[in-house]
């Protein structure tokens, strides 16, 4: 490329690809089994589709943007393939042309790369790993609950306790845009005003398209339609299935609530992802230190349908780089212990590698104490011997 | 939890920015110093970064939240959360280029050539409407191109469009309006969803 840089290509890496190897490659392989031990639990088994497969079948329902960021390439019949972009495809054709006739539900994990001709960007690599799950052939509130349920088991059974979860439902805005003709353009700006929450581009838009009162005022405050559960009681529903959509997302909040999960939830009605195929539940887990989501998925019962058999599935995944970076954050920030005083145990816990801080502020116990919280530091050792355990899991 | 990050454009916006956050009772006077980059105040830490950073510091999570112009947000492409527009900062983005390119004539033209501090926004103006652009970044004085040959047409923003008139400009189209935007990470929206709705509200 320029002139400080002539290494043949042969010692290269393509932009958007890594090596890993020591501890990284290590660390990947941790991660990796508690996931799927994880998802074995619960009853999901493993799904190993093709690393490529014909470009048709993955192009289906993938939506434009997946469409395009799909690697092609030909085989020698002159034939498209391509390489897997995400795990939801293949196992939906998989479902759909060979399992479709099994008692249902289905569930099914997987572990392994896909491929995206992106640009690299906030976490976004061109090989990357996803580990999920498919809970296919039910669609009630109470598979959508053990969908969200599962992907936060996961976060925890790989140390990111802080996470939390956007949870929304694609089919309100669909419901709410139904028989609007409207153009692909103004229909593009409308989702993306939306999705963005910006609020006054989006006033704009709908003074410009001239909606009835109603319609006009329930997608209008979309933008502001984020927080506890109390958001469905303001959602305006100008339809049944409208109002179905948000019942549903009370039902599954409410299961959630079953496994002691609903606090860790925020509702948000305005998401609505760029992937074509959801139909249903939309959700996006976040964990502090990390900008970007770690796992997102949602309901897909039309996308099987493509393969012949009419079966409702709900899935997501976990970007493994991603969570491996959230435990890197975490690892740099987060002691193992804070020490009142320096004394023969710090030595010896540093010795075994443990992080140990000591205090140099001659803090009081209660300022301590809260400094040992802030950290996320998991126990504090005080100058009288005793050892005092934090319960880093309710932070 | 560590304090709120709060990223501001350096520039025309970095006034009428520090003044809303001292309205809201922080301490910023040590952010007129433009040799500062990290503030911290009052519980919040503020970064002040080039304008067309601020979107990225806001998308990787560097920062929860951010100001900047709408110009530089749509320039970066960058997938946040834009709720709030804040008035001030009002400037527009247009084409221009010299005055016997009015009456459409510069559609026309084969091979046009663009100069710009904004190629993302510019190649979407231009294949958009079918017309084949090269585009030409620079990082200055975009005015000069025209006048030296090195494009027919610049794309950039304008606030009086005296700029322009002084050098022999005019203004053909206008791509959009722009002005200061509040901006949120996605996590942050979700991880620290009171502090920043707190925050939303005051302002």
């Amino acid at each position: 490329m320029g002139v400080m840089i002539s290494q043949p290509l042969d010692k290269q890496l393509p932009h958007g690809v890594a090596d890993l190897f020591f501890n990284d490659a290590a660390r990947k392989r941790t991660v990796e089994r508690a996931l799927a031990e994880t998802f074995a639990r619960w009853g999901y088994s493993e799904i190993i589709p093709p690393m490529f497969e014909y470009h048709e079948s993955l192009a289906a329902e993938a939506g434009p943007q997946l469409r395009e960021e799909m690697y092609r390439f030909f085989d020698r019949d002159g034939r498209t393939l391509a390489l897997r972009a995400d795990f939801t495809i293949p196992t939906a054709r998989i479902v759909g042309t060979k399992l479709f006739d099994r008692a249902m539900p289905l569930r099914f994990f997987y572990i392994g790369s896909v491929f995206r001709y992106e640009e690299p960007q906030a976490g976004v690599r061109r090989e990357f790993t996803q580990a999920g799950v498919e809970l296919i052939g039910a669609n009630t509130a109470d598979a959508d609950a053990e969908a969200i349920a599962l992907a936060m088991t996961a976060l925890r059974a790989i140390g990111l306790n802080d996470f939390r979860f956007t949870l929304s439902n694609a089919a309100y805005l669909l419901a709410t845009l139904r028989d609007l003709a409207l153009t692909e353009a103004d229909d593009a700006a409308l989702r993306d005003a939306i999705r963005r929450k910006n609020a006054p581009a989006l006033a704009q838009l709908l003074d410009a398209l001239k909606l009835d009162a109603t319609r006009q005022r329930a997608l209008a405050q979309l933008p502001s339609l984020w927080g506890n559960a109390d958001v469905l009681g303001r959602a305006i529903c100008i339809n049944d299935d409208a109002h179905a959509t948000i019942e549903r997302l009370r039902a599954v909040v409410a299961r959630l609530a079953q496994f002691g999960l609903a606090d860790f939830v925020t509702l948000d009605l305005a998401e609505n992802r760029n992937m074509a195929y959801y139909t249903g539940i939309l959700f996006e887990g976040f964990v502090q230190g990390l900008g970007f989501a770690v796992a997102s998925g949602g309901r897909y019962d039309n996308l099987i349908a493509h393969f012949g058999h009419n079966i409702p599935a709900v899935g997501f995944a976990i970007g493994v780089e991603r969570v491996m970076m959230a435990q890197r954050a975490r690892a740099s920030i987060a002691p193992d212990v804070i020490a009142q005083v320096y004394d023969a145990r710090v030595e010896q816990a540093r010795a075994r590698g443990q992080i140990v801080e000591v205090d140099v502020l001659n803090r009081d116990d209660a300022a301590l104490r809260e400094y040992a919280r802030v950290r996320g530091a998991r126990a504090i050792w005080w100058r009288d011997g005793h050892v005092e355990r934090l319960d880093t899991d309710k932070r | 939890m560590a304090e709120l990050t709060i990223a501001l454009a350096k520039g025309r916006l970095l006034g009428p920015s520090i003044k809303i956050f001292e309205s809201l009772g922080y301490e910023l006077r040590d952010a007129r110093d433009s040799r500062k980059l990290v503030i911290a105040s009052n519980g919040a830490r503020f970064i002040l970064a080039k304008p067309m950073d601020v979107p990225i510091y806001v998308e990787y999570g560097a920062a929860d939240v951010g100001i900047v112009g709408q110009d530089a947000l749509r320039e970066s492409g960058t997938n946040v959360y834009e709720p709030l527009a804040l008035g001030y900062g009002a400037c527009r983005l247009v084409v221009a280029g010299k005055p016997e390119f009015q009456n459409a004539e510069w559609k026309m033209l084969a091979g046009l050539r663009v100069a710009t501090q904004y190629p993302r926004v510019t190649k979407q103006y231009f294949s958009a409407r079918g017309l084949s652009a090269e585009i030409i970044e620079v990082y200055g004085s975009v005015e000069l191109a025209p006048m030296v040959g090195l494009a027919d047409l610049i794309v950039d923003v304008v606030d009086t469009g005296r700029t322009l008139r002084e050098n022999g400009l005019v203004e053909l189209d206008e791509i959009f309006k722009s002005q200061a935007a509040f901006i949120v990470n996605r996590a942050a929206h979700t991880l620290r969803a009171n502090e920043i709705r707190e925050l939303m509200e005051k302002m």
